[in-house]
């Protein structure tokens, strides 16, 4: 782990332009990853997870413009201002990637074999029928029980945990380097969840690949993630070891997530204890510390200027909180 | 004034070509009378197959009848007939339509499978089988027509009459005890109607080419009254020799039913996101830009 | 799917049965007495016997119910009686015709299918460029224009102007050329926007991103992730509009004076021939319903969905 990171984001700031609005999702956001390390991100929907990780490769939706600025090298390519040709490359081969829905990711009208299959065609060089086969490894790969029949099966006919191994089956297909996985587990029920998890944590060791994980889910920070990104309204809170920062969080915001987690010695219909309030709505860009109206801590000079992400007293931690760290 | 809003709001947010072709294709259908030059229906055999003149700018036809005074009266032959059979086929298709958004359950199923049937029907035999029952006259046409077109319409309705129904707002109007008779005349029908114009508007160009066609084949629209597609047919045993008084109905005919179509496309292809056009991304940037300058607290 | 056809086909007579009785009641309700007319149409000057005669011939003197059976079992071996105008035995008339009008859909059929997907891709392909703008414009006229108004257009630029086809006539490949692309023109524009507004669809659901996530070129999902999804569409309104060419031979025929069954139906309309429009109608209905069998059976192959809860 102390090689060279494979993924260096430096002030990544993305503005979406849409028919109806323009808004920075994204907002100087930086971290680095190694190879077989875990990157989690985490924060509150509409915090532009999604966003930071699919827009600089291209992956946005029909009707929405990506303005991305700032530098994403991945192994020394740089993406922001890529041309799509690069971008094609790199996507499927070097980054595998697994969507947030595993009910409409699959293609309806497309037996999964091949929807498979061409990912290890495509990339791996392999004649169809190798790339058959290595479907077939993949399926068996992703625990899923008689593994030929499935290959002829259409997504409608599997349930939703089944629908998202086939989904990383796909995204590992042609072994990349690194794996961006978008709330693998959310749509799928609690049972299913930590099997899913536990899949990715084992092929990623076997592969040596490096994972980006995004979640809303403390629990699986605590359990998959080597480090973890804290994300608030686009910006970024705190970043820094996962043990450390679940552990001694520095910026309010992770306080009041990690405090949101229900705990064992709960009284029984005690009160939940979230975050009060509600995330800003996205527009132009705030003046000062996104997170002041909620934060507890909050002083006189929080609204006026926006807090840089600095070093804390332990130097493996980041955060961008003035009050806490000073 | 429910539905009127629906539909002006509606209107302002087409394309410019369609309401453009349309709004000339109205206005040339409503004051026709006022507007010829010449009567439509005064023949002059000294001018017969005439070219373009100062006095006539799209010569006449083989009767020596002035074409641009038959092409104008001909828009108001087509609008009054397209409007006439609108009129009727909605009629019935409103009233089915939302009786079966309204009642639901058998009488739902039951209309709809009628319904079903109608549409998978081409309208074209429909109308050929009314007429060779009832016979060739103006009023046969409109109500082989109509006949043709109230699948479609109730098909509409219905949608749009389950939608108003589904409302949590109806709800409360029947908790509250609206009777069924206020519910359907002051809520559903009005909201139903409105939503129903706008697709009826963009049906109108394949009504008109129902007419044309019916008239080409001499079984609508009867000679003098001036039509396109009766004209065009008139004309075309001339063709060799005079085929500007075929292909000025047939243009006219096709600008018309293009500015319905538009409309119609424009209808139906709002739901489907696009690309943003170059013009919205520098409008949508200058707003990124301006950000740079100014934040808000 | 066995099962699934034998359902379809079991519907399908059914509405059959159904078209038969409404076409029957058509012509038993019709105006006139029968008897009367055809005993006059073969000697002008008919006695009562005469008319009893052909009472007794054509069974009208026996009630609806056994006279509906008479007539069911006649039409079943093709015999569809005779026409009240002209004397003519209409099923034979029919027959004869048949081909031509065959001849004229069929060549409709595959100039709508061939443009539909020639000008639908090159939209999909370049889709909101210049190639798409283009095709769409001749989409929006090619829909926008009446059959006649095409077939019009097409004899005096290829016939009148050219000399290069033949006006009118049904006299072999030369002469089928213009009536194929008169039929097929208006519904090669309406399936190219069926073509272009599925592939727009289906661009922007969730599992084109997936694809892109794969590294595949935005070419290769056009037909591999988006074709199959909006097969059934097309299918559907394919059919469609093959049942509205059938019916567009009425328009058709005429113009290039071919003896089919739409300038059949055509005279039985103008003239008021009952028979003779009972008969078309028949035979068109009868095959809407089987077209709309084969359409159905297509949409269940073409759809996983469907085929699996099918079969
Ligand atoms: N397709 C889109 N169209 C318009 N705006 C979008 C789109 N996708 C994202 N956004 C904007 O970007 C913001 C961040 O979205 P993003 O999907 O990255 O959030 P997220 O953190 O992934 O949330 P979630 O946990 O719900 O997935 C949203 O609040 C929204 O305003
Ligand atoms: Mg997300």
């Amino acid at each position: 782990m102390t090689a060279e990171p494979i993924l260096i984001v430096k002030d990544l700031t993305i503005d979406l332009l849409t028919a109806h609005t323009a808004v920075r999702p994204v907002d100087s956001i930086s971290y680095q990853l190694r190879r077989g390390e875990t990157l989690a991100i985490v924060g509150e929907s509409g915090s532009g997870k999604t966003v930071t990780c699919f827009a600089p490769l291209g992956l946005m939706p029909v009707g929405v413009k990506a303005d991305v600025s700032g530098s994403v090298l991945f192994e020394g390519t740089e993406l922001v201002g890529a041309n799509e040709e690069t971008l094609r490359s790199l996507r499927g081969k070097s980054i595998g990637f697994i969507f947030q829905d595993p009910m409409s990711a699959l293609n309806p009208a497309r037996r999964i074999g091949h929807q498979i299959a061409e990912v290890a065609e495509l990339h791996l060089g392999i004649t169809p029928r190798a790339a058959e086969a290595r479907a077939l490894d993949l399926i068996k790969m992703v625990g899923m029980s008689d593994p030929n029949a499935r290959l002829k099966q259409y997504p409608h006919e599997l349930s939703g945990g089944l629908r998202q191994r086939v989904m990383i089956a796909i995204s590992i297909a042609a072994e990349p380097k690194l794996l961006v996985a978008d709330e693998p587990t959310t749509a799928l029920d609690v049972t299913v969840q930590a099997q899913i998890l536990r899949l990715l944590k084992e092929i990623q060791a076997r592969m040596d690949m490096a994972m980006v994980l995004i979640t809303h889910d403390m629990g699986v920070v605590a359990g998959a993630a080597d480090r973890v990104l804290v994300m608030y309204a686009g910006r970024q809170a705190e970043v820094g070891p996962t043990e450390k920062v679940l552990v001694a969080p520095r910026h309010p915001y992770t306080m009041g997530l990690i405090d949101a987690i229900p705990r064992r010695d709960d009284a029984i219909g005690s009160r939940f204890r979230g975050l009060s309030g509600l995330p800003p709505i996205l527009g132009a860009p705030i003046k000062g510390c996104a997170f002041t109206p909620r934060c507890r801590h909050s002083v006189e000079g929080c609204g006026a200027q926006r807090p840089p992400l600095r070093t804390t007293a332990d130097p493996a931690v980041m955060a961008a909180c003035p009050v806490l760290n000073a | 004034m429910q539905s009127i809003k629906a539909f002006a709001k509606a209107v302002a947010a087409l394309p410019r070509a369609a309401v453009f072709t349309i709004g000339a294709f109205i206005l040339l259908g409503l004051f026709a009378p006022y507007i010829t030059p010449y009567d439509p229906n005064a023949q002059n055999l000294l001018m017969a197959g005439e070219g373009p003149s100062l006095a006539h700018w799209l010569g006449a036809d083989h009767l020596g009848r002035d074409t641009l005074s038959r092409l104008i009266a001909a828009a108001r032959t087509s609008l009054v007939g397209v409007c006439l059979v609108l009129l009727c086929a909605h009629s019935i298709g409103i009233v089915i339509g939302t009786i079966a958004g309204y009642r639901r359950g058998w009488t739902d199923e039951v209309l709809m499978r009628v319904v079903d049937v109608g549409q998978a029907i081409p309208s074209l035999i429909v109308s050929l089988a009314v007429i060779g029952i009832f016979g060739v006259s103006y009023w046969n046409m409109i109500l082989a027509l109509a006949l043709a077109w109230w699948p479609s319409s109730a098909r509409i309705s219905r949608a749009v009459a389950v939608n108003v129904m589904n409302k949590p707002h109806m709800e409360a109007l029947r908790v509250l005890g609206a009777s069924p008779l206020r519910i359907y005349f002051v809520h559903l029908f009005p909201a139903t109607l409105g939503a129903v114009l706008v697709y009826a508007t963009a049906d109108a160009g394949a009504v008109a080419l129902a007419i044309a066609t019916l008239s080409f084949l001499g079984l609508g629209i009867q000679p003098p009254t001036p039509e396109w597609g009766q004209m065009l047919v008139d004309a075309l045993p001339y063709l060799e020799a005079d085929p500007r008084q075929v292909i000025l109905p047939g243009l006219t005919l096709t600008l018309a039913v293009v500015g319905f179509n538009i409309l119609g496309e424009a209808v139906a292809l709002n739901r489907v996101p696009k690309p943003l056009g170059a013009r919205l991304v520098a409008a949508r940037r200058r707003i990124t830009a301006s950000w740079a300058t100014e934040t808000r607290s | 799917m066995l099962v699934f056809i034998a359902k379809r086909a079991r519907n399908a007579v059914l509405l059959l049965f159904l078209a038969s009785v409404l076409c029957f009641t058509l012509v038993v309700s019709a105006p006139g007495n029968v008897a009367i007319l055809i005993a006059e149409l073969r000697t002008p000057t008919a006695t009562k016997e005469d008319i009893a005669k052909v009472e007794e011939e054509l069974g009208l003197n026996k009630p609806l119910l056994e006279r509906y059976g008479f007539w069911l079992q006649g039409a079943l071996k093709g015999n569809l009686g005779i026409s009240y105008k002209t004397g003519e035995d209409v099923g034979a008339a029919l027959r004869s015709r048949l081909s031509v009008t065959a001849t004229l859909v069929a060549g409709g059929a595959v100039v709508a299918f061939v443009l539909s997907l020639l000008v639908g891709f090159i939209g999909a392909l370049w889709a909101h460029r210049m190639p798409d703008y283009i095709m769409r414009g001749i989409a929006l006229l090619g829909a926008s224009t009446p059959s006649f108004f095409v077939g019009a257009l097409l004899v005096y630029a290829f016939s009148v102007n050219w000399h290069l086809l033949p006006t009118f006539g049904f006299s072999g490949p030369a002469s089928w050329v213009l009536p194929w692309l008169t039929l097929g023109f208006l519904p090669a524009a309406v399936l190219s926007r069926v073509v272009r507004v599925g592939f727009e669809d289906a661009m922007a659901k969730p599992y084109v991103l997936t694809a892109r996530s794969k590294g595949l070129s935005q070419t290769r999902i056009l037909f591999r992730d988006a074709l199959p999804n909006i097969a059934p569409t097309y299918l559907n309104a394919l059919g469609t509009q093959i049942g509205t060419m059938v019916v567009g031979a009425v328009v058709v025929e005429p113009l290039f004076a071919w003896q089919g069954l739409g300038d059949l139906f055509l005279a039985g309309v103008r003239f008021r021939d009952f028979m003779v429009v009972q008969a078309c109608l028949l035979v068109f209905i009868t095959f809407f319903v089987i077209l709309n069998v084969v359409v159905d059976i297509g949409i269940t192959l073409t759809d996983p969905r469907l085929r699996r809860q099918r079969s």
